[in-house]
């Protein structure tokens, strides 16, 4: 469970979101919907403890983000905004370190880590030097890392950005198994096909501020369109004007 | 804990298998024997008579004297005719003597006998042959002066008032003494070099590789995070500063020190006692390295800050060597130049108190700290991610 309430951060004279408040729940998908630079990755960092916000609060599981960050961000999966490797370690070699830096004991590292291989379908690539690795093998790299530690919440900057279709679609089985397991998933995405296919609950963020929210049908009525597209970009538009 | 020792770990393996970052780290170490082994041999190439002098000699028939006397020490005399000048400024010659045709004939009325030594002062291959050679000619002239004395019945004390004594050998050890100096100096250079790469990969890398946001979200303290790096980084630089020791002296035992009468030899003790002198620097270095590293945004921005840390181990060798001040107790307290202090006077045979290591040991250990808090500090920024 994740809830964010009432935000805003500002950086010089911008002002990146305001007052964006919104709940994700336990065994649903939240998808946070919004053009590039609508804020969506502001908001995100705020909730996984990388940026204070000027005001408002985060708390998953109840546990607030900005005064127990530790205790916060174990309860919490990410994929960040940065997708960043070590070139020099192997696929497992990432997803171990960043098991122990949650402290996952040692002897059931080998068969988390296994079992995400698994779910990823990267056994080909699970003892290789990630330099080099394609977009689509990176992504896992960091997916599979993201996920070593069990979280109940998972938090998703983009994740299916500059993926080709296989990979894509192998992003969109993992949370919906992730679902499955009664996690808490939240993923950002600029794409509208995307979020009305796998999400539950969608958030619409357009210049800093939550302009819609509610189920695919909903969002439709609120924005009077059939075409989800059409609507979400009435609704970011309405916005910027 | 789990995550100081997980950061290590992991810091370690990637310092390792970067080759590249690793052969410049050793390539370090490993000339610094050749070096030094190079200049003692240099210098006590240049100091020793080992090496016969050859001089071309215009006219050598009209000082047969003089010849034979430079003969009986060693010269290979060639006589040579023509353009003196044009020939050593050919370089077809390096130095020529001049026998004047008059040579004879001066001595004989006890008159100066003038013997122009023709040579390029700019060159400095021959300034020494040139230096021994009127050495050579100075003793000859004395010895002769003072036959003339006593044919008078003068004593030739009379002449020689004062006498200065072994002024070449003087001059050498003082620069076999800078190579001494030189050695600490090399030690320290090892301490900030050998660490560098994995310092500045593992803070400014990180960031430029865009790695360092996941590595923020996961549960950890920064401080912790930062002191993993710090004692892997310091790994490094421990093992490259103490190879570099090592090496350096071993090169000193086989250099040739005694064909010139000096001794150098070393006890376990005292390698044990440097060691332990200079161990706290790597760390120190490690931690300047990563501070520096932490603000640059990408990897060629920190190395041109870091190169500016590198001149730092100079500064006390620069002093030491330029305006050499007593030293005082409290200067042990230095970072830095508390470990050069301490090096120069282990490798003297100088006997010091305890309080001497572990005041310059924990003023260097609390400078590391102090600054890795400092490092910690800046990580926890929003501009470290955002920026």
């Amino acid at each position: 469970m994740i809830e964010i309430d009432n935000i805003s951060k500002r950086f010089g004279e911008i002002q990146a979101i305001k007052k964006v408040s919104l709940q994700a729940a336990n065994g649903k998908i939240t998808g946070l919907l919004g053009p590039n630079g609508a804020g969506k990755s502001t908001a995100l960092r705020v909730l996984y403890g990388l940026l204070k916000p000027d005001e408002g609060k985060v708390t998953v599981d109840g546990t607030d983000v900005f005064h127990q960050r530790p205790e916060a961000q174990r309860k919490m999966g990410v994929l960040p905004d940065a997708h960043g490797l070590y070139g020099r370690l192997t696929a497992r070699e990432h997803i171990s370190y960043f098991g122990r830096l949650h402290g996952v004991a040692e002897n059931e590292l080998g068969n988390q880590a296994d079992e995400l291989i698994r779910l990823l379908d990267m056994q080909s690539i699970a003892d290789r030097r990630t330099e080099g690795f394609s977009q689509g093998e990176r992504m896992k790299v960091c997916l599979a890392r993201a996920l070593i530690h069990r979280p109940g919440n998972v938090v998703l900057d983009e994740p299916t950005n500059g993926l080709d279709v296989m990979t894509t679609r192998k992003v969109r089985e993992l949370m919906l198994e992730l679902k499955a397991r009664d996690i808490t998933v939240l993923f950002s995405s600029h794409l509208m096909h995307e979020v009305a296919r796998l999400c539950d609950e969608i958030i619409i963020i357009a210049a800093g501020t939550v302009v819609a929210e509610g189920t695919t049908a909903e969002i439709r009525d609120i924005a009077g369109e059939d075409n989800l597209e059409d609507a979400f970009v009435r609704l970011s538009e309405g916005e910027s004007r | 804990m789990h995550a100081i020792k997980a950061v290590f770990r992991k810091e370690l393996i990637d310092g390792f298998r970067d080759r590249r970052a690793l052969l410049t780290a050793f390539l370090f170490p490993a000339f610094a024997p050749i070096l030094i082994y190079g200049l003692i041999y240099a210098i006590v190439n240049l100091s020793s008579d080992a090496e016969n002098l050859k001089v071309s000699v215009i006219n050598p028939e009209a000082a047969p004297a003089l010849i034979q006397y430079l003969q009986e020490k060693g010269v290979e005399i060639t006589p040579f005719e023509g353009n003196a000048e044009q020939a050593v400024r050919d370089k077809k010659q390096e130095y020529i003597l001049e026998i004047p045709e008059d040579y004879q004939q001066r001595l004989r009325e006890f008159k100066t006998a003038i013997v122009p030594i023709i040579h390029d002062s700019s060159r400095s291959d021959t300034r020494n042959p040139v230096r021994r050679l009127r050495t050579l000619i100075r003793t000859y002239n004395g010895s002769l002066s003072a036959l003339r004395l006593i044919a008078r019945g003068v004593s030739p004390l009379v002449i020689q008032g004062v006498v200065s004594g072994n002024q070449d050998i003087a001059s050498e050890e003082q620069r076999l003494i800078s190579i001494f100096n030189m050695v600490p100096l090399y030690i320290m250079l090892a301490a900030f070099i050998a660490g560098m790469g994995l310092a500045v990969d593992s803070t400014a890398g990180e960031r430029e590789r865009k790695s360092l946001e996941p590595l923020l979200v996961n549960p950890v303290l920064r401080l912790h995070l930062i002191q993993g790096k710090w004692l892997a980084a310091s790994f490094y630089a421990a093992i490259g500063m103490i190879s570099t020791m090592l090496l350096s002296l071993i090169a000193m035992l086989y250099a040739p020190l005694d064909d010139i009468g000096f001794v150098f030899s070393i006890s376990i003790e005292q390698i044990i006692l440097l060691i332990l002198a200079t161990l706290p620097l790597p760390f120190l270095a490690t931690s300047l390295e990563m501070l520096l590293g932490i603000f640059a945004k990408s990897f060629k921005d920190a190395q041109s800050y870091i190169g500016l840390v590198t001149l730092m181990p100079t500064l006390p060798f620069i002093i030491h060597t330029f305006n050499p001040v007593p030293i005082q107790d409290w200067m042990y307290a230095i970072p830095v130049f508390g470990q050069y202090l301490l090096m120069t006077e282990v490798l003297g045979a100088v006997e010091l108190h305890w309080l001497a290591y572990l005041s310059s040991g924990v003023s260097c250990l609390l400078l590391s700290v102090l600054l890795c808090m400092l490092t910690s500090r800046l990580l926890a920024r929003e501009a470290v991610i955002t920026g």
